[in-house]
C-alpha cells in the first residue's frame, strides 16, 4: 500500500487550508513530500516560493540557543567568524515582526514547548516562505494557546501566505480553515469548503463509515486500590509535586493535562523507573519509594508507557518474546504460544501469527500486544499512558473498549492522555494536571470542558 | 638555577613531548565525535601516521614529505572510517575496531615488504629538536584553532548541529552525512600528525607497537575533557604527565610495569569519575539514516 | 532462518569471501607471490596432513572461546573489546595455580580450568562494575584494562609470583597430571575442543532457552523495555561482562594447560582481537560462530604455513580480518547507551 497514492493538492495564498486524516493516512508524508524532504516516486511539487514545514516533533536542537536554531545554515557573518550580535538582532526583529517574542540566547532545552514551537516557527518564518505547512501544530498547545496560535496564523495569510495545517483536531479545522481536504489510506477522498461540511461529515470520511462505538460501562462497586499522598518525582525534565489521588478497583481514573506538565514523572514513579517521596499504597500497602520495576510488577501493577517502540516493546523480536515481557520470570517458556495466541485472539492482532517480527507489525498492532499482554496478566492497577497514540481510530477504539471492559471487570486505571477526547469518554473521574501539580477533580458528571482547558491552561 | 628548579622544567617538558601525541589524537577524536561519529580507530591512525611518515621520509629523503604523507594516511584511514559510518551507518565502534587490527597489521606487513625485516624499520631522516618543538608548539595552536571554529564559525555551528541532532540538522538544510564525512577526515588528519610525531619528531625510525595504546588514552582524554578542544588538551597534558613521571619513578624501585600502567588507570578513573554527570554530543555515536 | 536473514547470511558471506581472496590476493602481489602459490600454501599448510589438520583445529579452539565470550556481551549489548586481557590473565592463573599445587589428574585439571575461568571473570567484572554503578563506557574501559593485564601478568610472572624452572617471563611447567590430554596424540589438539563446542551448545541453550538468556537479550536488544519489565540492566551489565571475561578466561587456561603446557606472556598473537571477527562472522550465534572459528583457524594456522613456504608475510591474515570487522560492523549496532 502506497504512504501516498495519486494525491492532487493545491494551496492557494492568504488562504488557510486543513489536510486531515486519522493517523497513518499519509498526512505528514504529504507535507514532508510537498516540503521537499521526502522525494515522490512519481507526480511534481511546484510552489512560487519558499515551503516552510513546522514538523510535529519540533526538529530543534536542543543543547544550541535559540538564535543558533533559528539561523541554523544561515548566520550572519563577519569574515570568518558568526556576528552573533547580528543573529540576536534579526531573531528579536523577527519576533516582533509575527508577535512571537523570544529571547535569542536561551538555550531551547530549558524553554517550555509552546515557546519551542515558537521557535521552530521563526526558523520557517526567516525564510520568509510562500508556503507554510503545518504538521499537527496544536498537539503541544494549551486550549488558551490554541487560539493566539491562530490568531498568528491567520496573520500571516492576511500578508499572503498559503498555509496548510494538518491535524486531526476536527474543532479547529471547523473554527479556522477555508478548506479541507480528507486523505484516507494514502488517498484524497474528499474536498470541501469548510462552511459547506461538519466535523460529523468530516469523521465519517476520515473512517469511512461510522465511528466504532465503545464497549458499554457496566455498573460497579467501587473499592479503594491505590492511594497516593505528596507523591513527588522526577523523570529527566518532567516533574509531580507533592500530588495527592486514589484510583480505586473498577474505576478509570482519567489525568488531562498538556504534555510536559509532569505526566511523565507521575508514569515513570508509579511503574517504578524512578524513586518518589510521598506515600503511595496499593491495597492498604506502603510500596517503598525506591522499588523497581520488577517489584512493582510482582505486586500487580501494569504500565503501558508513552514511546511503544522504545519503552515497551523490543522491535527485532517476535510476537510471542514481546507478549513474555515484563513476565518472563513468571510465565514458563512452554506457555510463551499459548499466551501470545491468547493476545492475537482477544485483541484483534494482525497478522494472527505468535512469530511474526514486532517490528514489521503497524502501530496499532503493536499496542495492542502492549495492552493485551497486559491486560490478560492479572493486573490489579494499570497505568495507560498514552495507550491510542499515534494508531488508527479501528485500534483506537478496540483498546479503548478493552480498558473499559478491565474496568468493568474491577481493574484500577488511571489514564494519562493528552487527548481530552479520549478521556472523556473512558474516564469515570477526571484529574487535571499542570505544572506539575494537581490542579482539578470532576466526576464523570461534572465534566466541563471550558473549565478543564483553563485548569489545563494554568488559569484558576 | 638549583637541580630541583632544573628537573622539575626538565619534566614538564618531558610532559609536553608525552603529551603531543595524545593532543593530536585527542582532537581528532574531539573533532568526529562533536560531529556525532565515535572514532574508536585513532590508534589505527597513529600507526597509519607514523608507518607512512617514516616511509616516505625514507623513499624521498625529505622530512617534511613523510610529514604530509602521515597526514594524509590519516586522512585515508579515517575515511574508511567516516565511509562506512555515513554512508553504510554501521556500528562505529566496531568499525574502529577493526581499523585499529587492519592498520596494525598493515604496518607490520609493510615493514617487511619494504626494509625486509619485521619489527622496525631502519632510521630516516627525521625532524630532529627543532622540528620536534614545532610540532609541539603546533599542537597547542591546534587545540585553540579547533576551539575557535567550533565555537565561533558557521562551519563549526553546523557541525555541532549534526552531533547533536542530524535530523534537525537536515530539517535546516545541512547535509548531515557529508559534515559528519568531513569532519571525521579532517579529524583524522590531525591524529595523523601525532603518528608522525611519535615516528619523526622523538626518533627517526618506526617500530611494532610503538604507538603502545595510545590512540585509546586519547579516547579516555576526549571523555576526560567533556568533548572540547580545550577540555581534551588538558586530558592529554595530564596523561603526558604521567607518563613522563615513569623515568623518574622507575629510579625511585617503583616496578616498571606499574607505571607503564599509570596512563591506562588514570584513564580509567577518569571514567568511573565523571559518569552521569557529562554529556557526550547527543547523537554521539548514533548512526544517522536519512528517512 | 526467514528469507530476509538468508539473504544477509549470504550477503556477508560474499564479502567475507572477497575480501579474504580479493584482498589476500592484492598482498600477496605486493609481496611478489602469485596469489595461486599464496593461496595454496595457505590451505595446504591448514589441511595437508594429519599433523596439520590437528593444528588447524588448535587455532580454531584458541578462538572459539573468546568469541563465545565476546558474542555472549554483544548479545548483552556490550562490547568486550577485552578478550585478550582476559584470556592472558585467565592463563596466567592457570599456569601458576597448576605449576604451584601438583595434585592428581582428576583434581588438577579442574582446579586449572577453573582458576582460569575465574580470573577471566573477575577481568571481565570490573569493567562490568563500572558500567553498572558509574555508567562508565566499557569499551575503553576493557580497552584499558587490556593493556594493564598484559602489564600485570609480566609483573607477576616475573616478581612476586614468579616460579622456579620457569624461563623469562613464564611460569614453570605444569605437572603432567595438570596437563590436558591429546585428542589426536602427538599433536597439540586437546579435549578442549570438546569443551569449547559442549560451551557453545551450552550458550545457545543458555541464551535460547532460560530466563537469564532472555533478560540479557532483552537488555542488549532494546533495553528501555528491557527496564521497564523488571530487568536490572546493571546487574545485566555485570554479570554478561564477568560471563564474558570467564569464557576468554577459560580460554585462556586452555591454551596453557593443552598446548604449551606452561602461561607464557605471549601466549595469544591477539586471539582476543581476532576473535571479533570471529563472532561477528557468527552472527553472534554460538553454534555459528564455531563454524566461523574454523574458517579463522584455518586462515591462522594455513597463515604460519604460507608465510613459511611461500613466503607471504602472515599479517595478511590480520589485515583481512581487521577489513572482515569493518564489512562485517553493521552486523550489530550495539545500542549506544552512553550515559557518560
Amino acid at each position: 500500500m502506497q504512504a501516498v497514492d495519486g494525491v492532487d493538492l493545491e494551496l492557494l495564498p492568504g488562504e488557510i487550508q486543513a489536510l486531515v486524516g486519522e493517523n497513518g493516512a499519509g498526512k505528514s508524508t504529504l507535507a514532508a513530500i510537498a516540503y521537499g524532504a521526502v522525494r515522490p516516486d512519481e507526480g511534481t511539487v511546484e510552489s512560487t516560493g519558499v515551503v516552510g514545514l513546522v514538523h510535529q516533533h519540533f526538529k530543534l536542537i536542543d543543547r544550541l540557543r535559540v538564535w543558533e536554531n533559528v539561523l541554523l545554515n544561515r548566520e550572519p557573518r563577519r569574515g570568518w567568524s558568526i556576528d552573533v550580535p547580528a543573529a540576536r538582532e534579526r531573531v528579536r526583529s523577527l519576533g516582533a515582526t509575527y508577535g512571537l517574542a523570544v529571547e535569542p540566547d536561551a538555550p531551547v532545552e530549558t524553554l517550555p514547548v509552546g515557546i519551542k514551537q515558537r521557535v521552530e516557527l521563526l526558523r520557517e518564518l526567516d525564510r520568509e516562505p510562500a508556503v507554510l505547512l503545518l504538521d499537527e501544530p496544536t498537539a503541544a498547545l494549551a486550549p488558551g494557546e490554541i487560539a493566539d496560535f491562530f490568531e498568528t496564523v491567520q496573520g500571516l495569510a492576511a500578508r499572503g501566505t498559503a498555509i496548510l495545517v494538518v491535524t486531526h483536531k476536527l474543532a479547529e479545522v471547523i473554527a479556522y480553515s477555508q478548506r479541507v481536504t480528507v486523505m484516507r489510506h494514502g488517498k484524497v477522498v474528499a474536498r470541501h469548503r469548510t462552511a459547506e461540511t461538519s466535523a460529523d461529515q468530516i469523521a465519517r470520511e476520515m473512517v469511512g463509515g461510522e465511528v466504532p462505538a465503545l464497549a458499554a460501562r457496566a455498573q460497579t462497586v467501587p473499592r479503594p486500590l491505590l492511594e497516593a499522598r505528596g507523591l513527588t518525582a522526577r523523570s529527566g525534565t518532567s516533574v509531580v509535586q507533592d500530588v495527592s489521588f486514589a484510583v480505586q478497583a473498577g474505576e478509570i481514573v482519567g489525568v488531562a493535562g498538556i504534555e510536559g506538565n509532569g505526566q511523565s514523572a507521575l508514569a515513570d514513579a508509579l511503574a517504578g523507573v524512578v524513586p518518589f517521596t510521598g506515600e503511595l499504597v496499593l491495597d492498604g500497602r506502603a510500596l517503598a519509594p525506591d522499588e523497581s520495576p520488577a517489584a512493582r510488577i510482582a505486586h500487580g501493577i501494569r504500565v503501558i508507557p508513552q514511546d511503544r517502540r522504545h519503552e515497551a516493546l523490543v522491535l527485532d523480536w517476535s510476537v510471542r518474546d514481546n507478549v513474555a515481557l515484563g513476565r518472563q520470570r513468571t510465565l514458563p517458556l512452554a506457555r510463551f504460544g499459548e499466551a501470545a495466541r491468547e493476545v492475537i485472539a482477544r485483541f484483534d492482532v494482525r497478522p494472527a501469527d505468535p512469530d511474526a517480527i514486532v517490528g514489521a507489525l503497524s502501530g496499532g498492532n503493536q499496542q495492542k500486544i502492549i495492552v493485551g499482554r497486559a491486560l490478560t496478566s492479572a493486573p490489579r492497577v494499570l497505568i495507560a499512558y498514552q495507550p491510542t497514540r499515534g494508531i488508527d481510530i479501528g485500534a483506537a477504539a478496540l483498546v479503548q473498549s478493552r480498558l473499559i471492559e478491565a474496568r468493568n471487570a474491577g481493574v484500577g486505571i488511571l489514564l494519562i492522555s493528552f487527548e481530552l477526547d479520549e478521556i472523556f469518554a473512558c474516564a469515570d473521574r477526571v484529574l487535571v494536571v499542570a505544572g506539575g501539580s494537581f490542579v482539578g477533580d470532576f466526576a464523570r458528571a461534572e465534566i466541563d470542558r471550558g473549565r478543564i482547558g483553563a485548569l489545563m491552561a494554568g488559569q484558576r | 638555577m638549583n637541580a630541583s628548579a632544573a628537573a622539575l622544567i626538565a619534566l614538564l617538558a618531558l610532559t609536553l613531548v608525552k603529551a603531543t601525541p595524545l593532543i593530536y589524537a585527542a582532537l581528532g577524536g574531539v573533532l568526529s565525535e562533536r560531529s556525532g561519529v565515535i572514532n574508536i580507530g585513532l590508534e589505527g591512525i597513529l600507526i597509519a601516521g607514523a608507518f607512512t611518515a617514516v616511509a616516505v621520509s625514507g623513499a624521498t629523503g625529505s622530512p617534511i614529505l613523510g610529514v604530509l604523507a602521515g597526514v594524509l594516511a590519516g586522512a585515508l584511514l579515517a575515511a574508511i572510517l567516516a565511509f562506512v559510518a555515513t554512508r553504510l551507518a554501521v556500528d562505529q565502534i566496531v568499525a574502529g575496531t577493526g581499523l585499529n587490527i587492519a592498520a596494525l597489521a598493515a604496518a607490520a606487513f609493510g615493514l617487511v615488504l619494504l626494509y625486509h625485516q619485521p619489527g622496525a624499520s631502519r632510521e630516516v631522516p627525521a625532524l630532529g629538536q627543532r622540528g620536534e618543538d614545532v610540532l609541539i608548539v603546533l599542537a597547542l595552536l591546534a587545540a585553540v584553532g579547533l576551539h575557535l571554529a567550533l565555537t565561533r564559525t558557521p562551519w563549526g555551528l553546523r557541525v555541532r548541529a549534526c552531533g547533536e541532532d542530524p535530523s534537525a540538522a537536515e530539517a535546516a538544510g545541512i547535509d548531515a552525512l557529508r559534515t559528519r564525512f568531513v569532519a571525521v577526515v579532517l579529524g583524522g588528519a590531525i591524529a595523523g600528525l601525532g603518528g608522525v610525531f611519535l615516528s619523526l619528531a622523538e626518533l627517526d625510525l618506526y617500530s611494532d607497537g610503538m604507538t603502545a595504546g595510545r590512540g585509546f588514552i586519547a579516547l579516555a582524554a576526549v571523555i576526560f575533557g567533556r568533548w572540547t578542544p580545550l577540555g581534551a588538551t588538558g586530558a592529554a597534558i595530564f596523561f603526558g604527565f604521567f607518563a613522563a613521571l615513569q623515568f623518574s619513578l622507575q629510579r625511585a624501585g617503583v616496578p616498571s610495569q606499574l607505571m607503564q600502567a599509570l596512563p591506562y588507570l588514570a584513564a580509567l578513573v577518569a571514567l568511573t569519575g565523571f559518569a552521569g554527570r557529562v554529556r557526550a554530543p547527543a547523537s554521539d555515536g548514533v548512526p544517522y539514516v536519512r528517512p | 532462518m526467514s528469507t530476509v536473514l538468508r539473504s544477509r547470511a549470504v550477503r556477508d558471506l560474499t564479502i567475507v569471501l572477497v575480501l579474504v581472496f580479493g584482498v589476500g590476493s592484492i598482498a600477496m602481489l605486493l609481496a611478489h607471490v602469485s596469489p595461486f602459490d599464496g593461496f595454496a600454501a595457505l590451505f595446504d599448510g591448514a589441511f595437508g596432513t594429519k599433523e596439520e589438520i590437528a593444528e588447524t583445529l588448535v587455532q580454531t579452539t584458541n578462538l572459539l572461546f573468546p568469541a563465545l565470550g565476546i558474542a555472549v556481551a554483544f548479545r548483552a549489548g556490550l562490547f568486550n573489546i577485552g578478550a585478550e586481557g582476559q584470556l592472558v590473565l585467565g592463563g596466567f592463573a592457570a599456569g601458576w595455580f597448576g605449576a604451584q599445587f601438583p595434585a592428581p589428574a582428576w583434581l588438577a585439571i579442574p582446579m586449572v580450568l577453573l582458576a582460569g575461568t575465574l580470573a577471566g571473570g573477575i577481568w571481565g567484572a570490573i569493567p562490568g562494575f563500572l558500567r553498572a554503578r558509574f555508567g562508565a563506557n566499557e569499551v575503553i574501559a576493557t580497552l584499558m584494562l587490556n593493556v594493564v593485564a598484559t602489564l600485570l601478568a609480566t609483573y607477576l610472572v616475573t616478581g612476586p609470583l614468579q616460579q622456579a624452572g620457569g624461563g623469562a617471563q613464564e611460569t614453570a611447567l605444569l605437572p603432567k597430571s595438570a596437563q590436558l590430554g591429546d585428542l589426536i596424540a602427538n599433536s597439540r589438539l586437546t579435549w578442549a575442543l570438546p569443551i569449547a563446542l559442549a560451551l557453545a551448545i551450552a550458550l545457545r541453550w543458555l541464551l535460547q532457552r532460560t530466563v537469564f538468556g532472555y533478560e540479557l537479550r532483552a537488555a542488549g536488544d532494546a533495553p528501555e523495555a528491557a527496564k521497564r519489565a523488571g530487568i536490572d540492566l546493571g546487574r545485566t551489565a555485570l554479570v554478561a561482562m564477568a560471563l564474558s571475561g570467564a569464557i576468554a578466561g577459560l580460554g585462556g587456561a586452555t591454551i596453557v594447560a593443552g598446548v604449551l603446557h606452561r602461561f607464557n606472556v605471549g601466549l595469544s598473537p591477539g586471539y582476543g582481537f581476532i576473535a571479533i571477527a570471529v563472532a561477528l562472522v557468527g552472527n553472534l550465534d554460538p553454534l555459528w560462530i564455531c563454524v566461523a572459528a574454523l574458517g579463522f583457524g584455518i586462515l591462522q594456522s594455513g597463515g604460519i604455513a604460507m608465510q613459511a613456504e611461500a613466503e607471504v608475510p602472515r599479517q595478511v591474515v590480520s589485515l583481512v580480518t581487521g577489513l572482515v570487522i569493518i564489512a562485517l560492523a553493521g552486523r550489530r549496532v550495539v545500542a549506544m547507551q552512553r550515559s557518560t
